[in-house]
């Protein structure tokens, strides 16, 4: 084993073996000892938040990870690259440039009775951002999250002054069984906290803002082709995890959805829904 | 420096009876503790088994032999020294014999398969001696504790004796007659003699040398060092690789 | 769905209750709980307690830690075929892989240290290794797979959802799997030396003509010949324990074309080894068996292994199996496939019986009697505790991690469908 060990012999054969042996000892240390370092650098870097959201994203069936252009019928198909953060994405920032979105005239959307209001950004976790006049940005639960959740059982809110990381946990609520964490739409610090009842959640003030904040937020046009889709999805979710009766196509759900189907899987439709693998 | 010693043995089958008392010998010689009642004779521990054969034929033409077969000291690619994963057993440059360090075994039992001489042993027990026996052990070897490998080692105790002697004497060079195996030294009948192969002038390597001497399964090329030797031509045969029953014919 | 332990079951998955779950371990526990009773006689006793003899030096123990180790070879195959050849869709077998191949090793390295007669003292293999003894490549080998089978299974655990959501094993977990590549590449060396020696083992063993092979430098044909079976039987093992734990909780967790892609490559690598074995046996038939004294037909005569069993082991669970993998009408059937996967796999646990077993049964001194051996209860007991074992790691880690990944998705195909259907038949 160790050249002042008896038994060790400087011949080939000996050096050979022992020296496979050290090196794949040194590659698996190396390679904990690595992981163990990155990650510690990680959670001092405060990148936890992003972590979990790239391993939502990535255990996402590959059909949920669509991109937002194909939502309004600008790619036939395309999955998600940068898990729906289109900050990053030259291919979001082309498109936007060459095909603006069409304006809508309305102040608010109507899909299936639910109201849209599109003076906002929606995330694709049913998350709203608003920017208020005072620079701060309002966050709550758009019309399906909220009544997905209905009044939840359990609510954990981040103090005021915690940080908040656009696609990591805004806030954490429970319904029946299930808990969700529900994703936060921008960066920032939590200056105040809200209600259901006040109908947002949480006031942010942004760390900044520019264009580039919200790019990664759908609004206007796009948010009736999306909500179109996520009533698709619903619909599924609730027939896979053992909803007796679907939804009727076109039909408006229930203020309480919840409620409406006590047989179903509550905690995996939520899931499914609110984008937590 | 004197140089190297190949020791080995020759065995007169035509002179061996079967009396077994190389085996009570070397039993006595090495510590070797009586089996316990749960023992057979393929769980039992004896560094030399007496082998009975016949040569296969009806009576009035039977004929039976005893072959003692000891650990073949086997002298080139010997199959257990490189199959034991932890350097327990080892060749003497010095002597040629394959010593077994019982201390360092792992009792993998390895080296056991790898021997087609079987004679290698396995403690399958705690060695124990009944009450008052463990005053008739002997000093010079130290008895073997349950889970390790065993087997002939040419009596190293009386090795190790004799070059203490010499030492004493202030010799290099051991007296050939102060070392002999406890078997060799029990014989009733002369059959096993015992010294250095290399020395042609030894009577071993005389033996050796003659037209009917033979090694068993020489052709798997480990150069044992126990020479047979037999003027019956059926007892030479047993060397040979084994036959099916029912095939007694191809015996010859 | 009245589980307490709902919440540390991956999201979205369907497991039974608690009292179902409970109610199928436990048989398993009772069985682990007799094995290592007869285990820990074996320990305490010493190996008196097993059938094993001077003659029959490895019984039952080893034959069976050859058998797990080649089964096992599955997680070092897939692991090799995902990250190092790319092949994706092997994704969603991956984690099961690990778990099983984590299983076979360790069971078969714990019933190793029942097996060697001083446990105490296996350090010693470490500490004065005979770089010369196949053994001694078998001992490093493993013992380094095992760790890295316990580092790939790190990650599996560590999703779990429960701990998941601690953020500290969140990180490393990610992080871990990001250096995923670097332990399939090591643990393919590993295996691969492993695999190879644990055949060496016997290939060698210059006094035993029955199992000595020829070959290249150091290595006997042995070597290769377990390396080949071993990678060629371990996708048909995942393929045949993937198709039992969707009939055992009836569960759609793979997509029918990873079933054929294991196959495929399964069948293939068998045929190349069924051709490889043949020619091996043809030399040593005519060459190798009758250098060393002894003619080759002589095995054979000593009932019960007669010719049959070389038959058997090459064409009827060797090339047979490899045909059927091979015919792609015959792979469209899971049935067929599911058939073929376990010849395949009895096939290699046939070759190691002859290996270890009918190489110590025969004779090799003419005056030597043809042996017999069976296992005692307790060598049974023992290996039966590595069975349960096995089953209640597994149970616990399908229960409680994501094994299937694409578990979700199919549930949700298939729901997909329903309403299809459904919407179809109102229409109609």
């Amino acid at each position: 084993m160790l050249p002042w060990i008896y038994g060790f012999n400087w011949n080939a054969g000996h050096i050979i073996f022992l020296g496979a042996f050290y090196m794949v000892l040194a590659a698996l240390v190396a390679t904990v000892a690595s992981a163990a370092i990155r990650s510690r650098r990680a959670l001092r870097m405060d990148q936890a938040e992003a972590i979990r959201w790239h391993s939502d994203f990535e255990s996402m069936p590959a059909c949920d990870q669509v991109c937002r252009h194909v939502l309004t019928g600008e790619f036939q198909s395309r999955q998600c690259p940068h898990a729906f953060d289109c900050r990053e994405c030259e291919t979001h920032a082309k498109l936007i440039q060459c095909h603006p979105l069409p304006r809508v005239e309305e102040p608010e959307e109507d899909v299936f009775g639910m109201a849209f209001p599109l003076d906002r950004f929606y995330h694709r976790g049913h998350t709203w951002a608003r920017l208020e006049k005072d620079g701060t940005v309002l966050v709550g639960l758009d019309e399906l999250g909220a009544r997905l959740l209905g009044r939840p059982d359990a609510l954990v809110l981040p103090k005021p002054g915690d940080r908040v990381h656009a696609n990591g946990a805004a806030f954490h609520a429970r319904r029946r069984d299930a808990e969700v964490r529900v994703v936060s739409p921008v960066d920032g610090e939590v200056v105040e906290t809200g209600s259901a009842e006040r109908g947002w959640y949480l006031r942010v003030k942004p760390t900044s803002n520019d264009a580039k904040t919200f790019r990664h937020l759908l609004r206007g046009a796009e948010i009736k082709p999306w909500i179109q889709r996520e009533m698709e999805r619903l619909q599924l979710a609730l027939t896979a995890e053992g909803a007796a009766p679907a939804l009727a196509d076109g039909g408006v759900p229930v203020s309480d959805i919840a409620a409406a189907y006590p047989a179903a899987d509550w905690d995996a439709v939520c899931g499914e829904m609110f984008l937590e693998g | 420096m004197s140089a190297n010693k190949r020791y080995g043995m020759s065995i007169d089958i035509d002179k061996c009876n079967g009396c077994g008392a190389c085996m009570m010998a070397c039993a006595v010689e090495n510590n070797i503790p009586p089996a316990p009642e749960a023992a057979n004779d393929r769980r039992g521990v004896t560094w030399i088994r007496v082998y009975k054969v016949d040569n296969h034929l009806a009576y009035p033409e039977r004929r039976t032999a005893f072959v003692p077969v000891l650990c073949q000291q086997c002298g080139h690619d010997t199959p257990c020294v490189h199959v034991c994963p932890q350097q327990a057993v080892d060749v003497d440059p010095e002597t040629g014999i394959v010593g077994q360090m019982p201390e360092r075994c792992l009792g993998c039992r390895y080296c056991m398969v790898a021997c087609p001489y079987h004679a290698r042993y396995f403690n399958w027990w705690d060695p124990k001696w009944p009450a008052g026996m463990e005053k008739t052990l002997n000093p010079d070897v130290a008895p073997r504790m349950r889970g390790v490998v065993e087997k002939c080692n040419f009596c190293h105790g009386r090795w190790h004796a004799a070059q203490q002697k010499a030492a004493a004497a202030g010799q290099r060079e051991i007296d050939a007659a102060d070392y002999v195996p406890a078997c060799v030294e029990a014989c009733p009948t002369g059959a096993l003699r015992f010294g250095d192969l290399s020395d042609s002038s030894t009577e071993v390597a005389q033996d050796a040398q003659r037209p009917e001497s033979f090694r068993l399964l020489e052709k798997i090329g480990t150069e044992p060092k126990i020479h047979y030797r037999s003027r019956r031509d059926w007892v030479r045969e047993i060397a040979s690789a084994p036959r099916p029953e029912g095939k007694d014919g191809l015996r010859g | 769905m009245a589980s307490v332990d709902k919440e540390f079951i991956t999201r979205g998955l369907r497991r039974s209750s608690t009292g179902r779950f409970l109610l199928w371990i436990l048989p398993w526990v009772a069985l682990l709980v007799f094995g290592l009773y007869s285990a820990g006689l074996c320990l305490v006793k010493g190996l008196n307690q097993t059938n094993m003899d001077n003659r029959f030096a490895f019984g039952l123990w080893i034959f069976l830690d050859l058998t797990v180790i080649a089964l096992g070879a599955g997680a070092f195959f897939t692991g090799f075929l995902l990250y190092i050849l790319k092949i994706d869709e092997l994704r969603s077998v991956i984690n099961s892989a690990v778990v099983i191949g984590l299983v076979c090793y360790s069971g078969a390295v714990t019933v190793l240290a029942v097996d060697v007669g001083q446990p105490l003292r296996s350090w010693f293999t470490f500490w004065y290794p005979n770089v010369h003894s196949m053994l001694t490549e078998v001992t490093f080998c493993i013992s380094c797979y095992l760790t890295v089978l316990l580092i790939e299974y790190l990650p599996i655990v560590l999703r779990n959802r429960k701990l998941h959501d601690v953020p500290s094993f969140l990180v490393f977990e990610h992080e871990l799997h990001k250096l995923i590549y670097v332990l399939a590449g090591v643990g393919t060396f590993l295996s691969f030396f492993h695999q190879g020696s644990l055949g060496g083992l016997y290939g060698v063993l210059r006094g035993r003509p029955f199992a000595f092979r020829e070959g290249l430098a150091v290595w006997p044909s042995t070597f290769f010949l377990f390396i080949l079976s071993a990678a060629a039987v371990g996708p048909s093992f995942i393929l045949l324990t993937t198709w039992l734990v969707e009939k055992l909780s009836r569960k759609r967790l793979v997509r029918p074309t990873v079933f054929r892609r294991l196959a495929r490559i399964s069948g293939l690598l068998l045929a190349v080894y069924v051709l490889a074995k043949a020619v091996d046996t043809l030399v040593w038939i005519n060459r190798t068996s009758p250098g060393t004294g002894f003619q080759a037909w002589q095995y054979y005569s000593w009932k019960p292994f007669g010719t049959w069993i070389l038959f058997a082991e090459i064409v009827v669970f060797g090339l047979l199996p490899a045909l059927v993998m091979l015919t792609p009408r015959l792979r469209a059937h899971t049935g067929w496939l599911v058939t073929a996967a376990a010849m395949a796999c009895c096939g290699v646990a046939l070759n190691r019986f002859v290996m270890t077993v009918q190489t110590l049964a025969l004779p090799t001194l003419s005056f030597d009697p043809y042996l017999s051996y069976y296992p005692s209860w307790q060598e049974v007991g023992t290996f039966l505790a590595v069975v349960a074992y096995g089953v209640l790691v597994y149970s616990f880690s399908f229960r409680y991690f994501n094994l299937f990944p694409e578990e979700r998705e199919l549930r949700l195909e298939a729901a997909a469908q329903e309403e299809e259907e459904l919407a179809l038949a109102g229409r109609y």
